[in-house]
């Protein structure tokens, strides 16, 4: 009896002790939670994997179990949130990170597929160029060579679309996950990038891209839609760029290696820009070295005029020392033959729109030519004769035409029968 | 007679509309305390039920010193019936205040431990407060100390 009783008194006693050990402040419980809440909310956003993700889940569980039985207290004290609510956002903030990973498995395995494909085009490209230069050594080029050059270059053309399409295709994928995490990125979603942009070998083909477009300009013969769809193509890749190169240099801050490349793709796109416009004018160049038009070089709009309008003066200046035919000869060469028939209706326009030359250098530039021609080739005044004597004929023509219409009597109407009836 | 009955009605309405309306029962109870910091000009800043308070005279009532406040945390809690107790670290009272127009007035200064509360905390433990420090443990309403 005596030893049930120190028995209970044991139990109770121990009780007691138990329950003051673990007295705890209903704060310090709140507080816990929150803490360890937080903690898992940011495991979630910094979680690289699927598999860190379960872990974080069994973690929500755990969370959830321990603080069931505080779950009155919970509820009150988390407020305007509850218990409830507050496991049912993580869980779904969980289950959305978990679908991210999965999105970037299957980005990751398209990108992959898409590498593939672009090394495979990059080296028929390498191919293509290879046997153009070897067509274009050749020193007589009969029909066969030219349609087999012709059709090489459509051929190079059309692969160096599709890959650069393909290299796009990296970038915007790349692009999307910089728009869905704007801000600073933590090291788990840098960790992403890394991931991507070595699996689509991304700086590489950027790099691969503007070589083979700067090099395409090189071996083959441009025409103004051919380099106005360049240039086109140029902005929309480097606009894109220029969305993620500075992201990715912020990301790889730390890796030297890639920064330098970072930077060099920038000098790329810069250098791809300058080759475009230059192209431009040298075709435009070419047009008078090939009537054999000494006009200065020029390299964009405000040379041009200055080149425009020192060969016209030299040849003001020359009129009446050289022979009139030569002049004249000149003259139309230049105006007709060069200007008004391709430089005006094909070159300007693409100038003009890619901001290459402006509409007052133009204005400036026929203006010039309008001047140089009242010199070498004015309007003759028989001509204004002949205009002056059509006219007075078509008024005359009018004239008696109204007059004839005068004299005509009176139209009579007929009566009605029925009238004369009555 | 009729008259009689008429006036006496009469009185009862007036009756009615004197005594004031009362919303009862009304529960001002916190779940859990709540731990603020005074700031350098002596007030703590309440987020959840949104009230600032200033605690300089609390400081000079329990320390004899209202310069040494700034940093200083107040644990507070409401009970039901809506007395606020407030005690600190340190503090050998714990505070019982009612509300007033624009103040808090003293209730009762109930005295806790003579050496200084090490790591106080109050549980809501309706109808009384409960009061932790370390392994020892108080009952407390605004009478004063219940066990």
């Amino acid at each position: 009896m005596r030893t049930s009783k120190l028995f209970l008194l044991t139990i109770l006693f121990s009780l007691f002790v138990l329950q003051n050990i673990f007295a705890q402040s209903d704060y310090e419980k709140t507080q816990n939670f929150k803490t360890r809440y937080k903690q898992l909310e940011d495991a979630i956003k910094n979680a690289a994997s699927l598999d860190e993700c379960s872990v974080i889940g069994e973690n929500i569980l755990k969370l959830k179990d321990d603080f069931t039985s505080d779950k009155v207290l919970l509820d009150k004290s988390l407020y305007p949130d509850n218990f409830t609510s507050l496991f049912e956002k993580i869980e779904r903030a969980l289950e959305v990170r978990k679908g991210d990973f999965t999105q970037i498995v299957q980005l990751t395995t398209e990108v992959g597929s898409l590498k593939d494909k672009v090394s495979e085009l990059s080296q028929k490209n390498e191919g293509l160029i290879v046997q153009i230069r070897q067509l274009q050594i050749q020193t007589t080029k009969d029909a066969q060579a030219i349609a087999s050059l012709t059709k090489l270059v459509a051929q190079l053309k059309s692969n160096i679309a599709q890959r650069d399409e393909l290299v796009r295709g990296i970038v915007d994928s790349l692009l999307q996950e910089f728009v869905k995490t704007p801000g600073t990125l933590n090291d788990a979603e840098k960790q992403a990038i890394f991931k991507k942009v070595d699996n689509g070998n991304l700086f590489y083909n950027i790099e691969r891209t503007i070589s083979d477009n700067m090099q395409f300009i090189k071996v083959t013969q441009t025409t103004a839609d051919d380099l106005s769809k360049m240039k086109e193509q140029f902005r929309d890749f480097n606009k894109t760029w220029r969305q993620i190169g500075p992201k990715l240099a912020e990301v790889y801050l730390s890796r030297k290696d890639k920064a330098a490349q970072i930077a060099s793709i920038d000098a790329m796109f810069a250098d791809w820009n300058d080759r475009i416009n230059e192209e431009m004018w040298q075709q435009v160049n070419k047009l008078f070295r090939e009537k054999k038009l000494a006009l200065l070089t020029f390299r964009n709009g405000n040379q041009f005029v200055n080149s425009v309008t020192s060969f016209v003066d030299d040849e003001i200046k020359n009129y009446g020392i050289k022979s009139k035919t030569e002049s004249e000869n000149t003259f139309y060469s230049f105006s007709d033959s060069i200007y008004f028939k391709t430089v005006q209706p094909v070159w300007l326009p693409v100038l003009i729109e890619n901001n290459l030359m402006t509409e007052a250098n133009k204005d400036s530039v026929e203006k010039r030519i309008a001047s140089w021609k009242e010199i070498v080739a004015p309007a003759s005044k028989w001509n204004w004769i002949y205009v002056v004597g059509i006219i007075v004929i078509v008024v005359l023509v009018i004239a008696y035409m109204m007059k004839g219409r005068k004299k005509l009597p009176p139209p009579v109407e007929p009566k009605p029968e029925n009238e004369s009836n009555v | 007679m009729r008259f009689l009955s008429y006036g006496f009605g009469f009185l009862l309405l007036i009756l009615a509309a004197c005594s004031s309306l009362k919303l009862k029962p009304a529960d001002y109870a916190w779940p859990i305390e709540n731990v603020l910091k005074v700031d350098n000009k002596g007030f703590v800043d309440e987020q959840r039920y949104s009230f600032t308070l200033k605690v300089k005279s609390l400081f000079f009532e329990e320390f004899a010193d209202s310069t040494n406040f700034t940093g200083k945390e107040l644990r507070i809690i409401r009970d039901k019936i809506g007395f606020f107790y407030i005690t600190g670290k340190d503090f050998k009272n714990v505070y019982v205040f009612n509300t007033d127009e624009s103040s808090m007035v003293l209730e009762k200064k109930i005295l806790v431990n003579e050496k200084g509360l090490g790591a106080p905390a109050f549980n809501q433990k309706t109808p009384n407060i409960e009061l932790l420090d370390g392994q020892s443990k108080y009952l407390l309403n605004n009478k004063g100390l219940v066990r």
